[in-house]
């Protein structure tokens, strides 16, 4: 009850700020809606751009840094970096009122910081304590707050005005720019750009496989990341709004087409 | 009492028919794509035989265990309708065959996983419900696969599957709706291309 309470709160605070808090009934069909042309005409050739720019230099980069590290030091890699991040999830656990989720994160923290050697190895994991992620979007979603439509964003890629603003509040509340924020200007850019840079590569390097494939396999590459992208998100519930689960479309036909028979035989 | 009565047959009336109309039977969907499953990791990932006699029980495997027929139907969206009979052929094939293809390279990147199940949730689709289930992964959170699951009679056949939230089915008929509509040999074109795409894959 108390949840609902600083839910409530909290929606009707950021209501004065931004959006209006979206009616839990206007929920619309599952399926990705179809896409206006002005918009889909700007996103189809920021894609390309992006595109571009990942193809000369952010996929090469991954593929090097996969090249000269071997998987068990990517693995500590990846366990470091999510271990910056989990003061964000419990921050963002706590925003949308789940104490025991945000105690976990900053355990997690406490003791992977250091039985964990920097958060290179998952302790707390072993111990029972499973990571539990939670971003500023998802906390705006259990408010909500509206996702709006779909924007390819210059080099940062897939988004929506929800994700967009859910990330600029995860990069401010992010340890490392906090930690840095008294710090001389140039020890400060190059903390925060070696950060990111080492972020930006190691996401990209466990995306390889995965893109790859997609691209290969997709006859329309932007449609299937639009689409891919929104359905993603649709995991992220608001607090008041039904449990329809998202991917339940109507699926089924009054009669199958005759052809199938004749394709049997 | 005899109120009584007329309720009570009235009751088991209503009863019947309400099973009736369900008509699917969750927990054995819920074996079936188990079984599927077991048959993809035992006999084929984790089996010590070739990649040639992989992809040969792969490709049994997957005609048995999937509608192709139904899915295919529901990709084209309303472009379905306006197909003629040899297109709608042909797009079944191309998109059986690239599928095939594509999962069959993917064997590898399954090794040594494993679904856990996880119970069904029902569907406002007829005859047809959500078997639930997640793979550990080595890193992060565990993955969540939803099987689709379509019953006829004693017959189940996997229809769609969504991976973290996203559906193939609902994927692929965004991709080549969208393809179509701006592709100048609509059909004719998508079907090749999926053609191409087998053969270099």
């Amino acid at each position: 009850m108390r949840g609902i309470y600083s839910i409530f709160a909290a929606c009707s605070l950021i209501a004065l700020t931004t959006a209006s808090c979206a009616n839990p009934n206007d929920r619309t069909s599952s399926m990705p809606a179809d896409e206006h042309p002005t918009l889909e005409a700007y996103n189809r050739k920021m894609f390309e751009f992006n595109y571009q720019v990942d193809k000369y230099i952010l996929k090469p980069t991954a593929k090097g840094y996969r090249a000269i590290t071997t998987p068990y030091i990517r693995e500590r890699v990846n366990n470091a970096l999510a271990n910056i991040k989990e003061p964000i999830s419990a921050f963002n656990h706590l925003l949308q009122g789940e104490i025991k989720e945000s105690g976990i994160n900053l355990s997690r923290l406490v003791i992977n910081s250091t039985l964990g050697l920097a958060g290179m190895y998952d302790v707390a994991g072993g111990w029972g304590l499973k990571p539990s992620k939670a971003g500023f979007d998802e906390t705006l979603a259990k408010w909500c707050i509206k996702d709006g439509p779909f924007i390819v964003l210059p080099l940062l890629g897939p988004a929506t005005p929800r994700s967009t603003v859910g990330l600029a509040v995860d990069s401010l509340t992010n340890p490392v720019y906090l930690a840095t924020l008294n710090a001389p200007a140039d020890v400060k850019d190059k903390i925060y750009y070696g950060y990111s840079a080492v972020s930006v590569i190691a996401l990209r390097e466990s995306a390889l496989d995965l893109l790859d494939d997609l691209e290969r396999n997709s006859v329309d590459y932007y449609t299937t990341m639009r689409s891919a992208f929104l359905q993603n998100r649709q995991n992220q519930n608001c607090i008041n709004g039904d449990e329809n689960i998202s991917y339940d479309f109507d699926f089924g036909f009054e009669e199958e087409d005759q052809i199938f028979d004749e394709m049997n035989n | 009492m005899k109120k009584n009565l007329f309720a009570a047959i009235f009751a088991s009336i209503f009863m019947f028919s309400a099973t009736a109309n369900a008509a699917v039977d969750a927990a054995k969907a819920e074996e079936f794509v188990q079984k599927v499953t077991k048959e993809g990791i035992e006999e084929i990932i984790n089996a010590n035989v070739s990649q040639s006699v992989k992809d040969e029980r792969f490709e049994k495997l997957f005609n048995n265990a999937l509608d192709l027929n139904f899915i295919g139907q529901f990709v084209l969206g309303r472009y379905w309708r306006t197909a003629t009979a040899e297109q709608k052929k042909e797009f079944i094939s191309a998109y059986r065959e690239l599928n095939i293809k594509t999962w069959s390279q993917r064997f590898d990147e399954f090794k040594g996983k494993n679904f856990i199940f996880k119970g069904t949730t029902p569907s406002n689709s007829a005859n047809q419900v959500f078997v639930n289930s997640v793979v550990p992964m080595d890193q992060g959170e565990p993955a969540k696969v939803v099987w689709r699951v379509k019953q006829t009679g004693d017959n189940f056949k996997i229809v769609d599957i969504i991976i973290e939230n996203v559906s193939l089915a609902i994927t692929a008929r965004n991709e080549y709706t969208a393809y179509i509509k701006t592709a100048p040999g609509g059909i004719d074109d998508l079907i090749k291309d999926l053609q191409n795409k087998t053969k270099k894959a």
